[in-house]
């Protein structure tokens, strides 16, 4: 007998103690994130999709110097250099990224690319929806990666009519 | 040979003759100094102070390379006081250097790089701001960038006392020297990019490669230059199927670094937007793409047609395609076709030399003998211009060893700069000035001959006869046009002689014959130009053209099939002093095939048994089958140069002498080829005509 009026009298105790907690929890500000709903929420070291940086001119940050390329580890970044010219100042350096593609079904997010940068051209930005059902979208090319020009500031590549017509038709 | 000096490097007892530089000695001995004016084979300068070594007994550091060795010196290379002063001189070379390795070409292979990495200190005391000076453009293919120069002035001896050009020197005092080049702002030279390889630093940079790419992006392709008979070899940096640059730091070759304009920037003709990439075929009067099988059937018709009933055949081969390519089609031709009317441009008398030497195997000279020989005659050949590598290493001869060298020419040559005798003589008079000069040469010890396509047929008897009356051991160069020039002789692309220059029954048409022929049937082109230079009598003639380009040939062809180049290819070619070397593919134009497998698929369509057509049989099949090519596989394979010697008795044909004709080409010119270099185009406007006055 003694020992079913033990039973009880525990079981009690343990729910009042779960449910002391539940309340006190239930006080505490939320800690849960409402994505895709509301905004997620990053550290700010977190490494997600990359940015390629400008400078404080609007020009592109990245000399194509492969440095990046040379780092990573699985090879995921592809770059063809090409030199300014007066006409066409690109970069600040001699010359620029033509081309610059990373290989998102290949990247592991290492940020290796990001410390051999001597330029802190390439970045990790906080994008991570990067899910698609095609992988050859997952090569996410320079334009798509690039920082926005500032408000007020000149685009650095001066587009020649004719070639943004073809570009236009391609897509 | 005086007796070996002994020393002790870093306490390795290390033995060298008198008067070996403590830096040479050491590295004999496998013990590396750093240097960077110092240059082996030019002259010392001692200008850069890197490579001081810390002597037993001498009170201060020495500099090793110009320290000739002494018997019981005690040699410290990486002692204390020794990486200090590296340190030390490295921060005042970077007082001024600029800090843009990530832009600048040479990162990544750059000699400052690398010493700054072993020794260099990882922040400068200077504060004060670097002096800087804009880039230069000295000429399409170099570009100087002061800041970046630390005056080692290895360009300046590499282009005067390796060129023989002296296009550089330098100008102003301290920080503000600088180096300049011959004409004020601009360079009137031989355009060979030595100075921008030789240069430790990025400071001099190339037209063609600047800023490009890096170097450890490229895949590294070591291959033959496929301009002169000189046979250089090439390494090219290729990235994503585009060759980007060529040059030879890596000394491998008959060529060791040299290269003249035409192995290092010419390659551009590889992606020329006029390469053709699709077979064209004469329809309606024009001449329209269609496909490979089309082609192939239709020339493979027509091939069996006018063979089944017995008409005319005129084959010319190339002085460009690979031995296995020139025996594969003289085999086509005879076997296959059953003619002997077979030809190809004809740029020196090989044959009456082969003739005439009836054996003497030990008398074909190599590349080598230039730099070894010591006596040379040049007889009516612009070395300088014509064979950029034979005069590379004539001069280097008579900078090491002191050579003699003779020139009897129609017009001044850059040999008369150190020749010993010169005589200037009307085109086909050269025998009478080789004569004069008989009391001279009778007195040397050895000699070698060059000599170009105006000595010929009886005359090239008379100067082998002349020489063995010498009774001095004599070689021979025949001068010769393009990479393989020789090997289409060797191989048979002749009408009456055919592989390793044996007789053959009935010999067929030569080249201005067919040309002449008004009931030529078929002309069959491989890679060669003929109507530049004749034009075509048989107007019914069904003209088959493999090319890179459309041609003037490839203009009148009813078929026209797009070949691939020296440079998307495997196989061998044989330089002017008969040395067999491997091509390796290096990139690839997509639609075009090797002539080889052009040729193969041929013989299938035309149901011909002609053997296995790689490239590895039919290689197999000209060691085992031409004589003088039964050369050693690994020294081929391992991308060396065997020697052939394709003689061994007299040769009884008549040379026909009068179809000999050299396309004297300059520097900057190569045949039809060369019209499609852009880089090579580019400077046409400089100095670069045979015999300038
Ligand atoms: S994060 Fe790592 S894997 Fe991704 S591109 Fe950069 S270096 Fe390569
Ligand atoms: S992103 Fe940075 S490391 Fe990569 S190529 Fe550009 S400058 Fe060099
Ligand atoms: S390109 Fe050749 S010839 Fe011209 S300056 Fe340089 S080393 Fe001299
Ligand atoms: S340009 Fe290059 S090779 Fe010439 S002196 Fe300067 S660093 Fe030396
Ligand atoms: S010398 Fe002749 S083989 Fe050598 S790089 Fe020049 S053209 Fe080519």
């Amino acid at each position: 007998m003694a020992s079913k009026i033990q039973e009880i009298l525990g079981s009690a105790a343990a729910i009042a103690k779960g449910m002391s907690i539940t309340f006190k929890e239930m006080l505490q500000p939320t800690i849960t994130e409402d994505y895709p709903d509301g905004p997620a929420i990053f550290q700010e070291r977190f490494r997600g999709a990359h940015v390629l940086q400008r400078d404080e001119n609007g020009l592109e940050k990245c000399v194509a110097c492969f440095l990046c390329a040379a780092a990573c580890p699985v090879e995921c970044i592809y770059i063809e250099a090409k030199e300014n010219t007066e006409q066409q100042r690109i970069s600040g350096g001699e010359r620029y990224a033509e081309v610059y593609n990373i290989d998102y079904s290949r990247c592991i997010f290492c940020g290796y690319c990001v410390e051999a940068c001597p330029t802190d051209a390439i970045t990790h930005g906080h994008g991570f929806e990067l899910a698609s059902y095609n992988t050859s979208t997952l090569i996410i090319r320079k334009e798509q990666m690039l920082a926005p020009l500032e408000p007020g500031k000149k685009p650095s590549v001066v587009l020649d009519p004719a070639a943004t017509a073809l570009a236009a038709d391609h897509h | 040979m005086a007796d070996l000096v002994t020393l002790t490097i870093n306490g390795k007892t290390v033995q060298a003759p008198p008067g070996t530089l403590v830096i040479d000695a050491a590295k004999r001995a496998g013990i590396e100094i750093p240097a960077f004016c110092y240059y082996e084979g030019f002259s010392l300068q001692a200008a850069c102070r890197m490579c001081l070594v810390e002597v037993e007994k001498m009170p201060k550091l020495q500099a090793s390379c110009t320290l000739p060795v002494a018997e019981g010196m005690v040699v410290k290379t990486e002692s204390d006081p020794v990486v200090k002063a590296r340190k030390s001189t490295l921060e005042f070379l970077l007082t001024n250097h600029p800090l843009d390795c990530p832009v600048c070409d040479k990162g990544g292979e750059c000699e400052l790089q690398d010493m700054v990495f072993r020794y260099g200190a990882a922040e400068s005391r200077f504060t004060e701001i670097k002096h800087h000076v804009d880039e230069k453009q000295w000429s399409p293919i170099v570009f100087y960038d002061a800041p970046r120069c630390i005056l080692c002035y290895r360009c300046i001896r590499v282009c005067s006392e390796g060129m023989g050009v002296g296009a550089l020197g330098i100008v102003n005092r301290g920080v503000y020297s600088e180096i300049a080049p011959s004409h004020g702002d601009h360079l009137e030279c031989d355009e060979c990019g030595a100075c921008i390889d030789i240069c430790p630093v990025g400071a001099l940079t190339s037209g063609t490669y600047r800023y490009q790419t890096r170097p450890w992006e490229m895949k590294h392709v070591g291959t033959i230059c496929t301009f002169c008979s000189n046979g250089c070899k090439t390494t090219l940096g290729v990235r994503n199927e585009k060759i980007v640059r060529g040059n030879n730091r890596d000394k491998s070759g008959i060529n060791g670094e040299f290269l003249c304009i035409k192995g290092r920037f010419a390659f551009d003709f590889q992606d020329h937007p006029e390469r053709l990439t699709s077979p064209l075929m004469r329809i309606d009067g024009k001449l329209q793409e269609v496909s490979w099988a089309k082609a192939l059937e239709a020339v493979a018709k027509k091939f069996a047609e006018v063979k089944a009933r017995n008409g005319k055949f005129g084959i010319v081969g190339s002085t460009k395609t690979t031995n296995e390519e020139n025996f594969f089609l003289q085999k086509f031709a005879r076997q296959g076709l059953g003619t002997n009317n077979i030809d190809h441009h004809r740029s020196g008398d090989v044959v009456t030399l082969m003739d005439a030497l009836a054996g003497r195997t030990n008398a074909l000279a190599t590349v080598e003998d230039c730099y070894q020989m010591k006596a040379a005659l040049v007889v009516g050949a612009d070395l300088a211009q014509e064979h950029p590598l034979l005069a590379y290493q004539l001069r280097a001869n008579f900078r090491h060893h002191n050579a003699r060298v003779y020139t009897v020419t129609r017009g001044p040559v850059r040999e008369d700069q150190y020749s010993v005798s010169r005589v200037r003589t009307e085109p086909g008079k050269e025998l009478e000035g080789v004569e004069s000069l008989r009391p001279m040469l009778s007195q040397e010890p050895e000699l070698l001959i060059l000599f170009g396509s105006s000595i010929k047929g009886e005359d090239v008897r008379r100067l082998v006869a002349f020489a063995d009356s010498l009774n001095i051991p004599v070689k021979y160069i025949c001068l010769v046009d393009y990479s393989n020039s020789r090997g289409a002789v060797d191989m048979g692309l002749l009408p009456d002689l055919g592989p390793g220059y044996q007789p053959v029954d009935n010999p067929g048409l030569t080249l201005p014959e067919m040309m002449a022929a008004t009931d030529l049937d078929v002309l069959w082109v491989v890679g060669a130009n003929p109507l530049a230079r004749y034009s075509l009598a048989a107007a019914n003639a069904f003209v088959v053209v493999q090319e890179m380009f459309l041609t003037e040939t490839a203009q009148r062809a009813d078929v026209v099939l797009p070949a691939a180049s020296a440079y998307e290819k495997n196989g061998t070619v044989t330089n002017v002093t008969g040395q067999c070397q491997k091509l390796t593919a290096a990139a690839k134009t997509m639609g075009t095939k090797p002539d080889l497998e052009i040729m193969g698929l041929l013989a299938k369509e035309m149901k011909l048994n002609l053997g296995i057509w790689t490239v590895q049989s039919v290689f197999e099949q000209i060691r085992t089958q031409v004589r003088g090519y039964n050369i050693p596989l690994p020294v081929v394979a391992t991308g060396q140069a065997a020697q052939t010697s394709p003689l061994n008795g007299r040769i009884p044909v008549i040379s026909r002498p009068d179809l000999i004709q050299s396309a004297s080409n300059t520097l900057f010119t190569s045949g039809s080829l060369g019209r499609y270099s852009k880089k090579l185009t580019s400077v046409l406007e400089y100095p670069g005509e045979l015999y300038r006055p």
